[in-house]
């Protein structure tokens, strides 16, 4: 059975416009119809362009949106009924600074979110500091997250992810703002965590990223499936639908995949 | 759930703390409050007068770090992104709340002991206690009291981004319409109704009458009445809100900053 399991999944906005008094709702469709399956243990790539709905399908799976149509299964459980239970299984960061409390310490942040699953203090002390050197932050675990770099930060934001063992992490452009030698220390943290059986699903607009750690993927644009399946699949469909060009790489066919979607649009 | 509750009512207060605002709430403004109270009770000739300057003070103290904390930290929690992780972790949002708001009051709860401080040394104003048990039993019930209005409020927040706004529209109305700082019969007739829904208005009726040298007890046990019958009301309220509320925030994605 599949550890993740999407379909038809729809997820509409409501966005209202003041002008003076009177309020202009519009409906945004973030989601329209994306379906798609991952298996246990392996990195998921979602790509797509800024509002392909890569985010919105993300905050679905953690249960933080509801669907609006469509059904999601996390670990055969219901996103939309069984959210209590997929909770106890999963985590996920968000890129980028956000996500820490900056006046804690790196520790204290580590500890308190783990508590937060539940799990004993003395057991949530040894994993925090191994997290903590898995990441290379033992030295500054009782540092000021607020004195921390961006990647410093970025590691810190992994190692919450993966205070609980969730059986799935999330990553929401992961890697974002970070240096070269940054982002290479975090593909062997993810690399490490898949090793250890976590599943992982990872969006990122760094399609070089995608091919090193994907084994499957999919492209979405407007919210729909443009492509799927591993790296050669996806570079394969590309080629199709342009014969005449010589595609390489996955960003070759990303970006002759994107194009004629957006053409379609 | 005793380690969650435990540890995130130690995580606020070392967040709390680490907030300048926070600290000169909790420090100066009292200082502030109390001589400028004094200031207003001077010349007046009221005899409880001390009473409302030191209680006044710290209450007002008290109610400020409720406001700009316990509610506050909806928003803080939610530009600061961590807001997320909160609502969707295992463990009960309300127990977090819960938490957050008992680790606010206990070191808001200072601002009192500051004024009792302030009042002392500079105006050798003392807080005469003559029943000091009724008088502890009145304060955890205010404490439970604050509590207890806190979580429904802050519940509301997680509809809303404009969190702030609201904060600051609530602050200075409580403070007038609980009698913090003067009786409450000097406010117009119309206002009764909303103060007496209010349950810090009965606990500071209840930490003024456990003052009094002769406990009027009929006065005691309807005020008592009427704080434990308002904190259950906004028990229920609190289970209310939380049913509707935890649905509306998966509907209309309220937990993130607006981009």
């Amino acid at each position: 059975m599949a550890m993740i399991s999407v379909n038809h999944l729809q997820r509409d906005f409501v966005q209202r416009h003041s002008r003076t008094w009177h309020r202009h709702p519009t409906v945004v469709h973030a989601v329209r119809d994306l379906s798609f399956q991952v298996q246990a243990g392996e990195i998921f790539g979602l790509l797509g362009q800024n509002g392909a709905g890569k985010t919105t399908t993300i905050k679905t799976l953690t249960t933080l949106l509801l669907p609006t149509g469509g059904q999601a299964t996390v670990a055969g459980l219901d996103v939309a009924r069984d959210y209590k239970a997929i909770r106890q299984q999963i985590n996920f960061i968000f890129g980028g600074e956000l996500g820490l409390y900056r006046r804690l310490s790196a520790r204290d942040n580590l500890i308190y979110f783990g508590s937060l699953y539940k799990l004993p203090p003395t057991t949530l002390v040894q994993r925090a500091d191994t997290l903590l050197a898995q990441v290379g932050l033992s030295a500054e675990a009782d540092h000021l997250v607020e004195t921390f770099s961006k990647g410093m930060t970025q590691k810190l934001q992994i190692a919450r992810g993966l205070i609980n063992i969730p059986k799935v992490l999330f990553m929401d452009e992961p890697t974002i703002g970070l240096d070269a030698i940054s982002v290479q220390n975090l593909h062997q943290i993810i690399l490490q965590a898949k090793k250890s059986g976590t599943t992982i699903v990872l969006t990122t607009h760094y399609l070089p990223e995608a091919e090193l750690l994907c084994d499957h993927l999919i492209v979405i644009d407007h919210g729909q499936e443009v492509a799927s399946g591993t790296v050669a699949d996806v570079i394969a469909q590309g080629q199709k639908i342009a014969p005449k060009a010589q595609i390489a790489s996955l960003e070759e066919a990303y970006i002759t995949l994107i194009e004629r979607s957006a053409a379609h649009v | 759930m005793f380690n969650v509750l435990w540890g995130t009512i130690k995580i606020q207060m070392k967040n709390s703390w680490a907030r300048p605002m926070f600290r000169f709430t909790l420090i100066a403004s009292p200082m502030l409050n109390t001589v400028l109270i004094y200031e207003m009770f001077r010349h007046s000739g009221q005899s409880d007068a001390a009473s409302y300057i030191i209680l006044g003070s710290g209450l007002m103290g008290l109610w400020s770090s409720i406001c700009f904390s316990s509610i506050g930290d909806i928003a803080r929690d939610r530009y600061m992104g961590v807001l997320p992780f909160l609502f969707t972790s295992p463990s009960n949002y309300n127990v977090l709340i819960v938490a957050k708001t008992i680790g606010n009051t206990l070191l808001a709860s200072l601002t009192l002991v500051v004024s009792w401080l302030t009042a002392g040394l500079l105006f050798r104003l003392t807080l005469v206690v003559p029943h000091p048990i009724v008088f502890l039993g009145a304060l955890v019930v205010t404490i439970i009291g604050f509590v207890a209005i806190s979580i429904p409020i802050s519940y509301l927040m997680l509809l809303s981004r404009k969190t702030g706004l609201y904060m600051n529209v609530l602050d200075i109305p409580v403070t007038l319409l609980c009698g913090f700082v003067f009786p409450l019969n000097v406010l117009p007739q119309w206002t009764q109704p909303i103060s007496q829904a209010l349950v810090p208005t009965w606990s500071t009726r209840l930490l003024h009458l456990a003052l009094q040298p002769t406990i009027d007890w009929v006065a005691l046990r309807t005020t008592m009445t009427w704080n434990a019958g308002l904190i259950l009301l906004y028990g229920g309220l609190t289970v209310v809100f939380w049913h509707a509320i935890q649905l509306r925030v998966r509907r209309n994605a309220t937990l993130e900053v607006s981009e």
